[in-house]
C-alpha cells in the first residue's frame, strides 16, 4: 500500500502484491479462516459489503471471491439471508489442500534444494531431522 | 452486486435510453492544442471507475466535459442516453469537484456546505457532517485559507455527500496523509455500499429505486486506490488506449529481468514499455500475454517473470508515450510498435532515468 506506514489506520490487509488477482487471496483467506475453524460449519460469512469494508476493496472483487468459493461447494447461498459455510467444508477444503501439496510446496521445495546444490538423499534428511 | 440492472435502468431501456455514461469520439482543444484527441468508452452504472494517465493525458479535461463543466470540441457525450448540457434533470444528478476547485474566498466551510443542499438534490447532511468532522475541517475557516490537505478533504466531503448518481473525483488525494486516505476509502466503500443497498430496497412509496452511485476517480497513487476500483481506464496523449477489469488489466503486461539478449528474445513480437538496464541485466515491462511455453522456456533462459503492477503499467504506457521524442534510435516508430531486433533493448533504456 502506502510508502508511509500507517499502524493506526491500516485494514486488516493481506499481501496483494504478488499479483495474483485480488479475488482468489481473498478466496484463500476466507477458505484459511474455515478451515482454521473462525467461521464454523453453518454459520454465515461476512457480506460483500463487510469483506469490501473490513479490506478496503471494491464490492464487486469481494463478490467475486465469495462466488468462487460458491463453485466449489465450500459456502452456500441462503435466499435472503447471506451466505453460510457448507457442512463438511474444513474437510473438504483439507482434502484440496493435501492434493496440492505436492505442486505448491514440495516441488518449489525440491527444485530450491537442487539449485542450491543439496541432493535429494540430503533434501530427505533435512525433512526427517524436521520432525524431530 | 446483482444491482447493476437496477428498475430505473430497465425504465431508461424501454425508452431507448443507455443507462450509463456513453463518450462516443470526444475531443476536445484549448486554441491549437488539441487534449483530447479522440475517447471513446462506456461505462456501466453502479461501478467505481479509475481514470487513469500521466500528467498533461487530459484527465481533468475529460472529467469536466463529462459532468458537463466544459463543452467538448466534437463528438458525443451521453449519460443514461441524455445530453447533460441539455438536460437540466440529469445535470443535477452529477458532480465533480475539481482538484483546483475554486470556491468564494469569503464563505467558510460551513457556508459552502449550507449552500450545497439547492445544487444537489439528494445531499446528505448526515454524510457531510461526519466526513467534516472524521477529517477535522474547521467549520469557521474561509475557504481562502484552507490548506491543499484541507480542500481535499472539502472536496471529498462534496462528492460523497452529494448523493449524485455519477460522481467525479479528481485526483481526491492531494496533501492528504495516509489517515486521511483511509478515511476516504472507508467513506467511498460506504456510500458505494448505501447506494447499492437501497437500489436492491426500495423504500415504500418511492416511485422507483435510485440507480446505484457510479464513481469515476482519476488518481496517481495508482496501486494504493486499484483494489477500490472495479474497472480502469487508462488515458493516454488524448485517448483512452486501456479499458478493463483491473485483474484483466494486470494481466496485460509483465516485467521480464534477466540477461539483456534473453530478454530481448522473448520480447520479440510483443510491445515494449519500458526497460532498464543494470549492468548487463535487463529488466523491461512488455505488454502482451505468455503461454505456458513461453514461461518455460523464460525459466530456462534464467529470465524471471513478474506481473507488471497496474502503476507500472500506466507509468509505462506513459512513458513509451515520450520515448519517440525522447530517444533518437526510435524516431519514426509508432506507438504500438512490436520489439524488432534493430530496435534494441539498451537504445530504448538510454532514454530511461
Amino acid at each position: 500500500m502506502s510508502d508511509q506506514p500507517d499502524q493506526s489506520d491500516q485494514p486488516d490487509q493481506p499481501d496483494w502484491t504478488d499479483g495474483r488477482p485480488i479475488f482468489m487471496d481473498l478466496a484463500d483467506r476466507i477458505a484459511a479462516d474455515i478451515i482454521a475453524g473462525l467461521i464454523p460449519e453453518e454459520t454465515q460469512v461476512p457480506s460483500t459489503n463487510e469483506l469490501a469494508a473490513h479490506y478496503r476493496i471494491n464490492p464487486a472483487t469481494a463478490g467475486k471471491a465469495l462466488n468462487r468459493l460458491v463453485d466449489q461447494g465450500i459456502v452456500y447461498k441462503r435466499r435472503g439471508l447471506g451466505m453460510f459455510v457448507a457442512t463438511g467444508a474444513p474437510d473438504a477444503l483439507r482434502a484440496a489442500r493435501r492434493e496440492a501439496f505436492a505442486d505448491q510446496f514440495v516441488r518449489p521445495f525440491v527444485q530450491e534444494g537442487r539449485r542450491i546444490g543439496l541432493t535429494i538423499e540430503e533434501i530427505v534428511a533435512l525433512v526427517t531431522k524436521e520432525r524431530a | 452486486m446483482t444491482a447493476t440492472t437496477p428498475t430505473s435502468g430497465a425504465r431508461d431501456l424501454a425508452s431507448g435510453h443507455v443507462p450509463g455514461i456513453t463518450l462516443r469520439h470526444v475531443t476536445k482543444s484549448f486554441g491549437a492544442t488539441e487534449v483530447l484527441t479522440d475517447v471513446c468508452a462506456t461505462l456501466t452504472p453502479g461501478r467505481i471507475y479509475g481514470l487513469l494517465g500521466a500528467n498533461g493525458t487530459g484527465k481533468t479535461t475529460l472529467l469536466a466535459c463529462i459532468a458537463g463543466h466544459t463543452f467538448a470540441s466534437g463528438g458525443e457525450i451521453r449519460i443514461d442516453g441524455r445530453d447533460p448540457r441539455e438536460h437540466a434533470p440529469t445535470l443535477s444528478r452529477l458532480c465533480f469537484v475539481r482538484e483546483d476547485q475554486a470556491y468564494n474566498d469569503a464563505f467558510t466551510v460551513a457556508d459552502i456546505l449550507a449552500v450545497m443542499p439547492a445544487f444537489y438534490p439528494d445531499w446528505d447532511i448526515e454524510t457531510a457532517t461526519r466526513l467534516v468532522r472524521r477529517f477535522r475541517l474547521p467549520w469557521r475557516t474561509r475557504s481562502k485559507k484552507l490548506s491543499r490537505g484541507q480542500r481535499s478533504a472539502l472536496a471529498i466531503v462534496l462528492a460523497l455527500a452529494s448523493g449524485a448518481a455519477y460522481t467525479f473525483l479528481d485526483e481526491p488525494y492531494l496533501g492528504l496523509d495516509p489517515t486521511a486516505r483511509g478515511i476516504f476509502y472507508d467513506e467511498l466503500l460506504a456510500a458505494y455500499a448505501a447506494s447499492h443497498d437501497r437500489a436492491d430496497d426500495p423504500r415504500p412509496g418511492r416511485v422507483a429505486a435510485p440507480a446505484p452511485r457510479t464513481f469515476v476517480m482519476s488518481t496517481h497513487l495508482i496501486d494504493e486506490a486499484a483494489d477500490l476500483m472495479e474497472e480502469v481506464l487508462v488515458l493516454d496523449r488524448g485517448e483512452i488506449v486501456l479499458q478493463a477489469d483491473v485483474d484483466d488489466a494486470r494481466r496485460t503486461a509483465f516485467v521480464a529481468r534477466g540477461l539483456d539478449a534473453e530478454v530481448k528474445a522473448l520480447g520479440v513480437g510483443r510491445e515494449l514499455l519500458s526497460s532498464r538496464r543494470l549492468g548487463g541485466i535487463t529488466s523491461a515491462t512488455i505488454r502482451g500475454e505468455l503461454s505456458a511455453q513461453d514461461r518455460r522456456r523464460a525459466d530456462e533462459a534464467r529470465v524471471s517473470i513478474e506481473p507488471a503492477s497496474l502503476q507500472e503499467l500506466v507509468a509505462a504506457i506513459g512513458l513509451h508515450g515520450g520515448t519517440d521524442q525522447l530517444a533518437p534510435h526510435s524516431v519514426g516508430s509508432t506507438h504500438g510498435e512490436p520489439l524488432a531486433q534493430t530496435h534494441s533493448l539498451a537504445a530504448e533504456s538510454e532514454s530511461d532515468q
